[in-house]
């Protein structure tokens, strides 16, 4: 397996060199809506006298980048991909290899979030110096922060690979996937850090897999919670992984069955 | 239409493989001039199709766009139904078509009907007209189950016949074909010919049709254009090509007692020989003679013997591949 | 101009009879449409959870916001990125002949030729929520009317121009989808008054990337907040914007066809 990682990373760094262009304009996407919602806090706290629940400007800054690094790390857009592949029928190629087709798509994304960190990093330096940024980030934090932020983009990715095999019973996985990412919108951690969601949003924020994959390994990397609460936290993250694997496995032999009874 | 001295050069920037190299392209471009079309004159009259032949990159289709009014020409003149086709006046778009085989001008998930009154207001055919129109095609190209279905559901075939009718739905007074029967299959390119041929008939539109399929041009044209690396080879009919551009025949012996005896050698150049029969290349005007000499010599050996121009490919292929005129015994 | 826009309603219809055979697709897509402005809608309640006002901005004048956000989103979702997107692909494929050789504006036929119709209900759910948002303010004068209606054409006019410049960019380079990309990420921001982002944000969306005026003029334009200077500096930049991308197009359009080259 480790050989067949090598090969296929390999493989996927040469094909993702002729996208050196496509990954700083990508880029935009993972700083834009961040940037958006930073300003937007900025501008209640400062309505506010500087100050809203536990954050004031400097404390949003700092959540707004940590979300914008972590949203380059964990998300996954397989599902979009996934749904184009099924259509134009080159599923049906892949299924016949020896690998299972999950295995491109995370050597894919590897190669991907690793190429495309370092403008993003050039990036947030200049708005972490602009806004003045801080951090409450300790030792204890990143220590944290490393193993979260991998469950995040496993979580993730997984979610998505059990969204994309939607397409082996529908062609509306654009419909289904774009619903999904209303959910995160609102419950990931994006229009409001998850500690400020007002109450019931909060609740269900909680219970929800949105905020595992951004809100919460963006929380731990600004140091905006204690040790004992990012531990909880982090096994909320795991629960829902071992969920959503389950989960896939089933869905996926569920679909390949489907897919080859239509005999596409 | 006249065309005197119409040229097209292209410049091509080039740039070595590798990021060093595309940077450096960027600062300083080494740049090259490709002259696609280097000055060709002809004149097609009213009502003529003619064929225009040519291999890849010879400026075929360069051609085409500069007489439909797609390219400037880097210089020269041209005259299409009266018009200078570069200025792209609305009155001449309106007289003249051109359909490209393997580039679809139809939106492809509705049915060609919608498309085609879409067509009628952007050339506003009169209604009149556009349905005379429509019936006439409808009925030479037998599109009656065709028309109201989505396009992306025809064959091949099918949509080349849709395109034709989209494309001819103005009545044109001049059409340009480029490649009209590629990729399709043998009935239907027939199709397509008989249907371009009662077209030109009824209409009197004039016609300038490129192809690879010789058998369209053929079965269409008369007269024929040759070019050749942006250059006027041949201009004239098309019974004269093989005169012109391959001064040998070709005769054919076929042999009772098999070809692997004869040794024919005396009577012409032997390009192939299988089973009884035997293949010679001969000068266009020691042919009859030399035939004589055959059919004298071999007497009863001999099952039959035939004298022909080359195939219309080979004659094509030689004037393409620059070959030397076939030098005959 | 009668012509073009028998030609605009034929295109349009053409288009509508193709959406109706999917019906459960419109539906689908509708319903899309609801979630996502209702999203959009409790981002801004969250928000205001924890203040009255934002830079000036409260609750109904922030909805009334929202609302010309999704109507100039839905304008460029109606006609412009289906066009513009069949475009490239004509590029692409090099059917863009066809288009150019028809008698009628190329820009014309390029830009404006396709529909996604069931966008109409962005456009409608929009101007809900500007509805909505004015039901907490003061009642609209027919200045105010006026003004937006002024406002909002110069959104569209915006966006179009923008929309024409970057794809005019695939006359040179075939591979534009990235440039479009900058279009799609930064539209995102014209969901809040462009008065609230930092200095070099705000400059792009007021410039090279024009969403944040589009929004946020109309909506300042109907709530009252815009002085007539304001209005006439709008105008006056959209007529420049689509000029100037205009002559770019044609630019374009000469060195495709080599009149220049």
């Amino acid at each position: 397996m480790i050989r067949t990682y090598r090969a296929l990373l390999v493989a996927t760094v040469q094909a993702a060199a002729q996208y050196r262009v496509q990954s700083v304009l990508w880029m935009l996407f993972s700083v834009i809506r961040p940037v958006i919602f930073l300003a937007a806090w900025v501008a209640v706290a400062n309505a506010q006298g500087g100050r809203v629940g536990g954050y004031d400007v400097r404390d949003f800054a700092g959540y707004y980048v940590a979300l914008s690094l972590v949203s380059q790390l964990t998300m996954a857009w397989d599902a979009y991909e996934f749904e184009f592949e099924v259509r134009m029928g080159r599923l049906a190629p892949k299924l016949l290899r020896p690998l299972h087709p999950i295995h491109y798509a995370v050597a894919w994304n590897i190669v991907w979030k690793l190429t495309t960190i370092i403008p993003l990093l050039v990036v947030l330096a200049l708005v972490t110096v602009s806004f003045d940024v801080r951090f409450r980030t300790t030792p204890a934090h990143v220590a944290l922060f490393v193993p979260s932020v991998l469950i995040g983009a496993a979580l993730a990715f997984v979610s998505g690979w059990v969204l994309a095999s939607v397409a082996f019973w529908t062609t509306r996985v654009h419909a289904v996937s774009s619903l999904w990412d209303r959910g995160a919108f609102i419950f990931a951690g994006q229009i409001a850090p998850l500690a400020l969601l007002p109450g019931p949003l909060q609740v269900i924020a909680l219970a929800l897999p949105f905020g595992y994959m951004l809100g919460v390994p963006a929380e731990i990397l600004r140091g905006g919670v204690d040790v004992p609460t990012g531990l909880t936290l982090i096994g909320g993250q795991i629960l829902w992984l071992s969920f959503f694997l389950i989960a896939f496995q089933r869905v996926w032999r569920a679909g390949v069955r489907q897919f080859s009874a239509v005999g596409a | 239409m006249e065309v005197r001295d119409l040229r097209k050069t292209f410049r091509v920037t080039e740039r070595d493989e590798g990021l060093a190299a595309t940077l450096r392209s960027f600062v300083r471009r080494r740049r090259r001039d490709i002259n696609a079309v280097a000055g060709i004159t002809f004149g097609i009259q009213p009502g003529e199709v003619v064929g225009f032949l040519g291999p890849n990159g010879a400026g075929k289709t360069t051609t085409l766009k500069m007489l439909s009014g797609l390219l400037y020409p880097t210089g020269g003149e041209a005259r299409v139904l009266g018009f200078v086709p570069w200025r792209r006046e609305s009155a001449f778009l309106r007289s003249m078509t051109l359909l490209m085989g393997n580039r679809s001008q139809l939106v492809w998930d509705i049915p060609a009907a919608d498309s085609f009154r879409v067509l009628q207001e952007i050339y506003r055919v009169p209604d009149g007209q556009f349905r005379k129109t429509v019936a006439e095609l409808t009925d030479l190209l037998e599109l009656q189950e065709l028309m109201h279905k989505p396009v992306r559901n025809l064959s091949l075939g099918e949509r080349m016949k849709v395109e034709f009718a989209a494309g001819l739905l103005h009545s044109p007074g001049v059409a340009f074909l480029d490649e009209p029967t590629i990729g399709l299959d043998i009935s239907m390119q027939s199709r397509i010919r008989r249907f371009v041929a009662e077209y030109n008939r009824r209409t009197g539109a004039t016609i300038l049709l490129t192809s690879h399929y010789m058998d369209d041009v053929v079965a269409l044209c008369r007269r024929v254009i040759v070019i050749h690396r942006g250059q006027l080879l041949y201009d004239g009919p098309l019974a004269d090509l093989a005169e012109r551009m391959a001064p040998y025949k070709v005769i054919t012996a076929t042999l009772h007692d098999g070809a692997a005896s004869a040794d024919l050698a005396a009577y012409g150049n032997v390009v192939a020989r299988d089973e009884g029969r035997v293949t010679l290349r001969v000068d266009r005007h020691a042919a009859p003679e030399n035939a004589a000499r055959l059919v004298n010599d071999l007497g009863d050996r001999l099952a039959d013997i035939s004298v022909e121009d080359p195939p219309i490919e080979e004659v094509i292929d030689r004037v393409f591949t620059g070959a030397e005129p076939a030098a005959a015994p | 101009m009668l012509r073009y826009s028998r030609l605009l309603a034929l295109f349009f219809r053409t288009e509508l009879q193709y959406e109706l055979e999917y019906r459960a697709n419109l539906l689908l897509e509708i319903v899309q449409t609801v979630v996502i402005i209702a999203t959009s809608i409790g981002a801004v309640l969250v928000l205001f959870t924890y203040t009255d006002v934002m830079n000036g901005w409260d609750l109904g004048a922030m909805l009334v916001l929202l609302g010309c956000f999704y109507l100039v989103q839905g304008f460029g979702e109606l006609v412009l990125s289906p066009s513009f997107e069949k475009f490239m692909e004509h590029v692409r494929l090099g059917t863009l002949d066809y288009a150019l050789l028809k008698p009628v504006s190329a820009q014309f036929l390029v830009t404006l030729r396709h529909f996604r119709v069931v966008q109409l209900a962005q456009i409608g759910l929009g101007a809900v929520v500007v509805a909505v948002g004015l039901g907490r303010i003061t009642a609209v004068g027919p200045l105010e009317a006026v003004g937006f209606a002024l406002a909002l054409a110069c959104g569209f006019v915006l966006i179009y121009a923008l929309l024409l410049a970057l794809s005019t960019l695939a006359f040179w380079f075939v591979r534009i989808e990235n440039l479009m990309a900058i279009y799609w990420s930064f539209l995102d921001a014209g969901r809040f008054p462009v008065d609230i982002y930092p200095g070099w944000l705000r400059v792009t969306l007021s410039t090279a990337v024009p969403i944040g005026v589009a929004v946020t003029v109309p909506a300042q334009a109907i709530a009252g907040r815009l002085d007539f200077g304001g209005l006439v500096l709008l105008v006056v930049g959209t007529v420049l914007a689509f000029v100037a991308s205009a002559s770019f197009w044609r630019l374009g359009l000469r060195s495709y066809t080599g009149a220049s080259a």
